[in-house]
């Protein structure tokens, strides 16, 4: 088990090395050097980059700026993924530094949604850890806990303390022993070749007569194309915090291990590089 | 037993049922499939009113303050009483009634197994609402409600099908108000559309309304019954804490039948009508 805690380290430990540049269009007084930041995979965006927003503004004037918006060649960024799903999904096979493209003006309004404040992102962050225990537990631990609790999960996150955030996390990982896992597993599954942003359905990880599912089980229900290959060679990556967990891990140790802070299990379906 | 939860399966045989009626009105809703799949969901556009701003700068850094100060005052409430959580809806000086292009999306949510409604809003301009022209377009009758309960709140969300912003108001407090009307249909057996019903609720809220017609001519759909006993250690449960009756006794038709769709299903199951989305698996009859 001492593994196991080590895992939960590592995730929540996870950086990615980013260099943020200001797009070419922005109104300057002056040359804007890029800004070089090492991006935790389990946060957001806008709750981790006010340093990138400092510094560009010491070269815009105020009427200049805008909300700070983010793109990676011409896909805009969603803030409300996790930053290590936007790598893994947008940029995995590319090298690193991470180079996003910064931006004041002209915020796509149809495809971001708006972040005025870190309030938005505690809301948005919560809103999933719900969610993920309705899946789990019927709503049942997170309804039992108090409103410090919450708040603790939160404050966990946003000032990157990993054992005020597991302290608490622990319990929503829990299950009755009986029961062998959790209801459903809470996961989505991010596609990059389509309209639709992601796959999310019921899926349970212990079947009735015992049998323990495994990531292989899951892809093969809710999306065969993953793991489809044609003369022994892989179309697609099935990524998880930017690695390739085999198709035979429980999935009920996924989701206790290797989801996010929010609980949801964030899986990358990416094309496999052609070289 | 008067489940207040809602399988998929059902979600789109309600939906069927409602558009037949809304064909007859013409009143503009429309059934969109996703591509390659079975699920879809319910949309129709309207012409609103709303409250927006004048003019056209509402860009800019003071209006990223303001937008900041309505939501810490809307969701820092967390650490205090619920009722001090206080959505402050900004009187602008310069906002006004206006025409507004609405296009509301009615879509299952299988985490919360309830529908939810997505919407967004722009001006005639074609100017994307922000949430709170929003909030001030929400009648003054509904925002007592929508202050004081912050999970009943309108956010900011991805569509979870087209991953383009939308608003939506938060499903996890449908239960409340669709167990009692439930519960009173079964009694005085009375058919209860399930989409009908919670979108009469929900839907003036953001100034979509429901006309009385529906609530009379939009069936159910029909019972499927499933009356074979279930497999007791796997008894499918919707994800409620309340204790449910047990589901062997007689039942007149209640308008969720189905526990959650994704539940084994022993073999004598009724045959699943066409528009069915797909079932998972049995996932009790993987070999083991």
């Amino acid at each position: 088990m001492a593994d196991d805690k080590d895992v939960l380290r590592d995730v929540w430990f996870g950086r990615i090395p980013t260099c943020f540049t200001l797009y070419q269009d922005e109104i300057t007084e002056r040359e804007a050097e890029p800004f070089y930041l090492l991006l935790p995979r389990v946060s957001y965006l806008t709750l981790v980059t006010d340093k990138v927003k400092k510094h560009f503004l010491k070269v815009m004037k105020a009427e200049d700026v805008e909300e700070m918006w983010f793109d990676f060649e011409g896909t805009s960024l969603k803030w409300h993924y996790p930053i290590g799903l936007l790598f893994d999904l947008h940029a995995s096979n590319t090298a690193l530094p991470w180079s996003i493209t910064v931006h004041f003006k002209n915020f796509p309004e149809r495809d971001l949604l708006h972040c005025p404040s870190n309030s938005v992102i505690e809301a948005h962050f919560m809103s999933s850890i719900k969610e993920a225990d309705a899946l789990k537990h019927k709503s049942q631990v997170i309804n039992d806990m108090q409103k410090k609790d919450h708040k603790q999960l939160w404050m966990g996150l946003q000032n990157d303390k990993f054992d005020q955030f597991w302290a608490m996390n622990r319990k929503l990982m829990e299950y009755p022993t009986e029961e062998g896992g959790f209801r459903y597993i809470p996961f989505r599954i991010y596609l990059t070749m389509s309209d639709r942003p992601f796959i999310q359905k019921l899926f349970r990880p212990i079947s009735t007569d015992g049998y323990t599912h495994t990531l292989g089980d899951l892809l093969k229900e809710v999306y065969p194309v993953a793991i489809s290959n044609d003369d022994e060679s892989k179309h697609y990556q099935v990524v998880i915090h930017g690695i390739e967990p085999l198709l035979e891990t429980p999935l009920q140790w996924l989701s206790e291990h290797l989801s996010h802070p929010d609980n949801f299990l964030h899986i990358s379906v990416i094309p496999t590089p052609s070289d | 037993m008067s489940s207040c939860f809602l399988d998929e399966e059902t979600f789109c045989q309600c939906c069927q049922l409602f558009l037949q009626h809304s064909h007859s009105l013409c009143d503009g809703w429309s059934w969109e499939q996703v591509k390659g799949s079975e699920e879809g969901y319910l949309r129709k556009t309207a012409l609103g009113t709303g409250r927006t701003r004048c003019n056209q700068d509402q860009q800019g850094t003071s209006s990223d303050q303001h937008q900041e100060r309505t939501f810490s005052l809307s969701f820092h409430n967390d650490d205090d009483d619920e009722d001090d959580g206080a959505v402050c809806c900004i009187q602008e000086e310069n906002s006004s009634s206006s025409v507004v292009q609405y296009e509301y999306h009615i879509l299952y949510s299988c985490s919360y197994q309830t529908p939810v409604l997505y919407f967004r809003a722009s001006t005639l301009e074609g100017r994307s609402l922000c949430l709170e022209e929003v909030w001030d377009s929400v009648h003054p009758n509904y925002r007592q409600r929508l202050q004081h309960r912050p999970w009943d709140t309108i956010t900011q969300q991805e569509h979870p099908l087209l991953g383009q912003s939308f608003f939506v108001l938060h499903p996890c407090r449908t239960e409340e108000f669709m167990k009692p009307v439930l519960k009173a249909a079964l009694e005085e057996h009375r058919q209860v559309n399930y989409i009908v019903t919670w979108l009469s609720v929900v839907g003036p809220v953001v100034g979509l309304d429901v006309p009385l017609s529906y609530c009379t001519q939009v069936p159910e759909p029909p019972h499927t019954p499933s009356s074979s006993p279930q497999p007791p250690s796997s008894s499918p449960q919707p994800p409620s804490s309340s204790p449910q009756p047990p589901s062997s006794s007689p039942q007149p038709p209640s308008s969720s039948p189905q526990p959650p769709s994704s539940s084994p299903q022993p073999p004598s199951s009724s045959p699943q009508p066409p528009s069915s989305s797909p079932q998972p698996p049995a996932l009790g009859t993987k070999p083991g």
